[in-house]
């Protein structure tokens, strides 16, 4: 089984986002650390919500794996947390950010040890520690996330990504495939067009015209759409404007994608027996709740990103803390087959452990 | 007589250090003798020196009800709390306007509404409408507050064009969370939808439930969490400070992450 620091190895900004709670993420987080500190990487660790607390914040019963961070390693988290660890440290920069648990500070760490994480939330002040942390000299930048939050994995913050999923999200094996595969599916969205003149083209109309929503034609002309339609537009709203441009193939998305204007749209594309394809500057804009995109694509809406960021690796906790569990390979294989080239992990089960020991016996006999 | 050592804080009764806690609970089990064994185990396996009985009493059939003392040998280190910003001192109504005048000179527009499937909007009516709480005027009684309460049962994006339409500086949503993911992810989403509108730095995102702590709300993405107990002067101090925090930040910015704000609690 390929290891998360060989599948994630040159990203320089890697952003671990989970699909629910539990699924995983910092356990995840906390194997690439080891195998990173094994290899010798220097890294910086932030997260976009609290990682290496005791207790998990809504259930007290569940117990959540600590981060232990090799000495010389850089984080980002807030000054309080950063005291209480007990740990040596050398500041290094104020991040200028301010959380419910406190201020964020960028500092080194002097001795190995374990830490909670607490960086800034917001993608631009995520970009910028992620930064700061390069910068002083880290190899690689871990983010990590919290709940089901995707925004760290936009590539405005970062370089690539690895995706965490279990039992938690079904307690039907094959929901939980489903619905891997819908978010794996989501985070995946294609290119706007195959054709690389549409594409620029579309980039251009997007860089042109900033923070406006479009519906382009089929000779690739945009008209811009009032401010809100997306995000509000109801039925009558969206048929109007369908109307109103008779040959749009493209709606070119601003910001947000709520799923509520794509369920707009279909009944009034099937009453014009119309196709669109939407979209959005990258994945992390689409906020499908019910339904992922092949189901939209059979409907007659196809989605589509003029950037991304590559998915890395899905890790898989086969246990739902409190509840029901899988079996680790029936659930990795069930995996596998809806979501074929993807590398799938579950760092706690023998099959990965047993190859981080031998791995780490290998990495012995070659020094 | 000794001082209270804030680096070693332990419950006080009689007197100072005795460590005295008073807990009471009801045991599924029938009003007897063993059943006060049971509590006293069960006490003692909790960690409480010297538990004690003070009072039990048979609830309804098969049930048995406590009040213990016992003797709490653990102590907590105040002092590393004191200091790691959590306090906020709270400003009166009058502090507040005054403060919103000097340091923002504008209104502070804010929208709040009880989102996705949650039917309860007390908490959003507490602090926005005139009425408000607890004898404390709601931000709407404020001359320094524009505000939009959207009620209950808002989808998060109808929520965020609002927001976006009126300017809004902050966003705030009441929502009670449980276990179940739907609540969780009703709050996460609306975070995420602003991040993906681009507005994510220039919205104060605020929550507010019974069971949210500061701990939740930054897992969710929250600037700020609002629970039991929270009055409306306490959630408006928060919003001009924080808001008046960004302002200076925003104007010293340039010079790099460096130049941060002064927290809310170096502010108080």
């Amino acid at each position: 089984m390929p290891k998360l620091g060989e599948l994630t190895g040159p990203t320089q900004r890697l952003a671990l986002v989970g699909l629910a709670k539990n699924t995983g993420k910092t356990v995840a987080l906390a194997a690439l650390l080891r195998e990173l500190a094994r290899g010798g990487r220097r890294v910086g660790v932030t997260s976009v919500g609290r990682d290496g607390e005791e207790r998990d914040a809504i259930d007290a019963r569940i117990e959540k794996p600590r981060v232990e961070l090799a000495a010389g390693s850089l984080v980002a988290t807030t000054d309080g947390l950063l005291r209480a660890s007990g740990l040596p440290y050398e500041l290094l920069e104020d991040a200028g950010v301010r959380t419910p648990l406190g201020r964020v500070v960028v500092a080194r760490l002097r001795c190995a040890g374990t830490i909670e994480v607490a960086g800034p939330s917001a993608g631009g002040d995520v970009r910028a520690v992620a930064d700061t942390m390069l910068a002083h000299g880290a190899e690689q930048v871990l983010i990590d996330g919290a709940i089901d939050r995707r925004a760290a994995s936009s590539p405005a913050v970062s370089d690539g990504m690895v995706m965490a999923t279990g039992a938690i999200l079904d307690a039907e094996l094959e929901q939980v495939v489903a619905q891997t595969r819908d978010a794996v599916e989501l985070m995946r969205l294609p290119p706007a067009s195959e054709q690389q003149a549409v594409r620029e083209r579309l980039q251009a109309l997007r860089a042109g015209m900033p923070g406006e929503s479009l519906l382009v034609s089929e000779i690739l002309e945009g008209r811009a759409l009032p401010h809100g339609f997306v995000l509000t537009a109801e039925a009558q709203e969206v048929a109007g404007q369908l109307d109103a441009s008779p040959d749009a193939g493209w709606l070119l998305v601003a910001g947000a994608l709520p799923e509520r204007l794509l369920l707009a749209l279909l009944p009034a594309l099937r009453r014009r027996s119309r196709e669109l394809t939407v979209v959005v500057s990258d994945p992390t804009r689409v906020f499908l709740r019910k339904r992922g995109p092949a189901w939209f694509a059979r409907q007659g809406v196809h989605l589509r990103a003029l950037s991304g960021t590559e998915l890395k690796a899905l890790t898989v906790n086969p246990v739902a803390p409190q509840s029901h569990r899988f079996d680790s390979r029936e659930l990795r294989a069930a995996l596998a087959r809806a979501l074929p080239g993807l590398a799938i992990c579950d760092v706690l089960h023998p099959d990965y452990v047993d190859c981080e020991a031998a791995s780490a016996a290998r990495a012995g006999e070659t020094r | 007589m000794h001082e209270v050592n804030p680096q070693a804080v332990r419950p006080y009764a009689d007197h100072l250090d005795d460590g005295l806690v008073q807990l009471s609970f009801t045991l599924p089990v029938a009003y007897s003798l063993a059943a006060r064994r049971a509590a006293l185990e069960l006490a003692a396996q909790m960690g409480f020196e010297e538990p004690e009985v003070v009072h039990y009493e048979q609830l309804t059939e098969g049930y048995t009800y406590f009040v213990m003392y016992g003797r709490c040998t653990q102590t907590v280190d105040f002092a590393a709390l004191q200091d790691t910003g959590f306090d906020l001192e709270y400003m009166s109504e009058d502090e507040v306007e005054h403060f919103a005048q000097t340091h923002i000179g504008r209104p502070v527009v804010v929208v709040g509404a009880s989102t996705g499937s949650d039917t309860h909007s007390v908490g959003i009516d507490a602090m926005l409408n005139l009425k408000g709480y607890h004898g404390h005027h709601g931000l709407e009684g404020y001359r320094c507050f524009e505000t939009h309460n959207l009620g209950s049962q808002v989808p998060n994006s109808v929520l965020l064009a609002k927001a976006i339409d009126v300017g809004a500086d902050a966003i705030l949503v009441s929502q009670t969370v449980t276990q179940q993911n739907l609540h969780v992810h009703n709050l996460t989403e609306l975070v995420e939808m602003v991040e993906a509108e681009g507005r994510r730095r220039q919205m104060i995102l605020a929550c507010g439930g019974p069971r949210v702590t500061d701990e939740l709300a930054k897992e969710l993405g929250y600037d700020a969490g609002f629970s039991k107990g929270t009055e409306p002067q306490h959630l408006a101090t928060y919003i001009v400070r924080e808001l008046a925090a960004r302002a200076e930040a925003g104007a010293g910015r340039g010079s790099g992450p460096t130049s941060g704000p002064p927290s809310p609690a170096a502010l108080a």
